[in-house]
């Protein structure tokens, strides 16, 4: 038997009034106009201008990170299952993604400049084949051997809002 | 106590390797604190300013507007159950109760086995992003003050009576009322012959014993539904907004 490694990496991706990228701004605008939508329905009498407030003071106000990503799914899917934003050291985008989950972090229905929002991207797993000075070395299960039986591998240094989110000794036989 | 060791070692091994090198390489960044932040983000934004490589892929696929995944006629997302086609006007009070045209209408109901799509568990768990949002849908009504929905019929659950949310918004999104739609019960009653799907009526709340629908003693929110098992329900309703 021999073991090897596979992580689960994630990348929180926060978006708010100082994002300037095309897609970041349309993830922006829209989850703002959900986010004032679906708080109607939790506070018809608009006594709380506050995402914070909302969740304080109403039951069960907190499914709005969930009512409002519907908001962002298909900005998702325009991603192509590509995580944005994350590079390997050939400054090549690499993590691939199916789950995430959206957060709203603030929002003021009365002014966008106050809304945040947070999108966390969860990879597929990853063989972490070994640690080289402050990279990791990495491959892709999925990725085809090349000719001569060697694997195609993936060296990637931690950035900023990305993290190991799960980790998992797997057992081959040999 | 294997494991904390390999741990331990790793991050002075990297301790060694990291402050050295990274300290030259980062001083010709004019922000530049100095190298005792030994490659410290001193910018945490999401926007990259740590010492990686630049991305060297094109952009692209150039992103566009998109609607919420609400808006979709067909809200069943591979949801199991009878077949239900609802088709809801909107009619203004104000107005003599005339047709609605251009409300925005959002509709939400349970699955046969009466869970809503919500986000499972706390905290950080993940979902899939297709198919995440099931039994939701969004349409805006036509100058009939009309929208219509396809989905399944739907389950109950314990303490409430069959029922579909419903709210409904203006062209800009301001609320104009939020409300259920009940179903119609009793004998040869689409609830009586859907029979909770493998649940039964056994512990059903019934309308006039419903914290929401009693009230409605002229039965104003119930709906008309016809149909049956094989070729499906065909439900409607008109609700009128202030």
């Amino acid at each position: 038997m021999t073991a090897s490694t596979t992580i689960t990496l994630s990348y929180r991706k926060i978006i708010d009034a100082q994002s300037d990228k095309p897609w970041e701004k349309m993830v922006f605008e829209d989850s703002f106009t959900e986010f004032r939508m679906q708080a109607q329905s939790f506070d018809p009498l608009k006594q709380h201008r506050t995402f914070a407030e909302l969740v304080q003071q109403v039951h069960g106000a907190a499914a709005l990170h969930f009512l409002v990503s519907a908001s962002v799914t298909g900005y998702l899917r325009q991603l192509g299952g590509r995580v944005p934003d994350v590079t390997d050291n050939l400054g090549k985008l690499f993590l691939r993604f199916e789950n995430f989950r959206f957060e709203i972090i603030q929002s003021d229905r009365a002014t966008i400049q106050q809304h945040r929002v947070a999108i966390n991207f969860y990879s597929r797993p990853l063989y972490w084949l070994d640690t080289i000075h402050d990279y990791l070395l990495l491959s892709d299960p999925e990725s085809a051997p090349t000719g001569d039986d060697s694997v195609p591998a993936i060296l990637y240094r931690l950035s900023p809002f990305v993290s190991i989110h799960a980790i998992k000794k797997v057992l081959h036989e040999k | 106590m294997e494991r904390v060791s390999f741990i331990k070692n790793s991050l002075a091994a990297l301790g060694v390797a990291f402050v050295a090198p990274l300290a030259n390489a980062c001083k010709k960044d004019s922000n530049d604190t100095g190298s005792s932040s030994g490659g410290e983000v001193t910018n945490p934004g999401t926007g990259s300013t740590d010492c990686v490589v630049a991305p060297t892929e094109t952009e692209g696929p150039f992103p566009t507007k998109s609607p919420s995944s609400y808006v979709r006629s067909d809200i069943t997302d591979g949801r199991t159950g009878y077949k239900m086609t609802a088709t809801i006007t909107i009619g203004k009070v104000s107005n003599g109760c005339a047709a609605l045209a251009n409300a925005i209408v959002d509709i939400w109901h349970c699955d046969k086995e009466g869970n809503y799509s919500e986000y499972g568990g706390t905290g950080m768990q993940s979902t899939n992003y297709t198919g995440v949002h099931f039994l939701r849908g969004r349409q805006t009504t036509d100058s009939n003050g009309q929208v219509k929905f396809t989905s399944i019929f739907p389950g109950w659950y314990q303490g409430r009576a069959t029922h579909i949310h419903v709210h409904v918004y203006d062209a800009s999104g301001n609320s104009l009322k939020v409300t259920q739609i009940a179903f119609p019960e009793g004998t040869g009653s689409a609830v009586a012959v859907v029979n909770g799907y493998s649940k039964g009526l056994s512990g059903y709340t019934y309308n006039k014993n419903d914290n929401v629908f009693s009230d409605d003693t002229a039965g104003t929110e119930i709906a008309t539904v016809t149909g049956n098992t094989t070729d499906g329900f065909t439900l409607a309703i008109k609700l009128n907004v202030p």
